[in-house]
């Protein structure tokens, strides 16, 4: 089991380096270029998440990255310190005039280019989110 | 200039923005990642331009790289300013990883999205 972290300061200027840094890793070990480029969005969409959730709290803490090789299965958890909310009950999907809100199209993307993506509260506060990409 | 500062202003992503008139509407080229760091520059070159009064904008992403939810959210925010004033917003795009994102997210019902500029320009609505 390969294990790397990585910490960056909360802002949106530190989620390319994330997005850069995993897509290399991803390319190190094999994957193909199709699963980095959904890695490489689906890395940065909860990258950003994490930080304007931090924003919205007023919470300047790291954004923490994970990613764990277990196997056939890329494990990748970030983790904010913003709002904790319940995963089951998402906030307002669409707007006023019926367009899809950020946060729905960040849902859609995440849960279309990850295996698998989950939402959990973080001990100590704010949400992890749990992505997982299979070789 | 320290790395941390150097690294926010400049190493971290850059996005190239160009604005041309062709036949009646106002085309944004774009280059380079649109990011949570880099899509506030193109919603306010956006709202710029919907302000001067372009209400027929062709967004050109072919020299684009990455797109994520925040640079959907800024195209859907232009297009409802130019639908306030009757106009169109449409896109340019034939990279399939860049379709992707539309497709997942629903936004190909909701955008015209054209192979060529010239194309999205003479195109009707």
């Amino acid at each position: 089991v390969a294990r790397v972290e990585l910490e960056i300061p909360s802002r949106s200027a530190y989620v390319a380096v994330v997005r850069l840094a995993l897509a290399a890793l991803a390319r190190s070990r094999g994957l193909d270029e199709e699963v980095v480029d959904d890695l490489k969005i689906a890395v940065s969409e909860a990258c950003a998440n994490a930080v304007l959730s931090n924003e919205a709290a007023g919470i300047d803490a790291p954004v923490t990255v994970g990613w764990i090789e277990d196997g056939d299965r890329l494990v990748v958890d970030v983790g904010d310190r913003g709002e904790v909310y319940d995963p089951n009950d998402p906030a307002a999907e669409y707007d006023s005039q019926g367009f899809s809100t950020r946060s729905l199209m960040s849902f859609s993307l995440l849960s279309s280019l990850a295996d698998s993506c989950e939402m959990s509260p973080r001990p100590g506060g704010g949400m992890t989110a749990h992505l997982v990409f299979r070789r | 200039m320290g790395f941390l500062r150097c690294l926010e202003e400049g190493l971290a992503v850059e996005l190239g923005i160009d604005v041309r008139e062709l036949d009646s509407h106002a085309v944004v080229d774009v280059q380079g990642e649109i990011d949570v760091y880099t899509a506030p520059k193109l919603r306010e070159k956006l709202i710029e331009l919907v302000s001067e009064g372009s209400y027929n904008v062709v967004v050109n992403l072919e020299r684009v790289d990455f797109l994520d939810s925040t640079g959907l959210g800024v195209l859907v925010g232009a297009l409802k300013r130019v639908k306030a004033h009757d106009g169109t917003l449409a896109l340019v795009c034939t990279q399939d990883k860049i379709l992707k994102i539309f497709k997942i997210t629903g936004l190909t019902k909701v955008f015209p999205i054209h192979d060529s500029v010239d194309e999205a320009t003479t195109a009707r609505g």
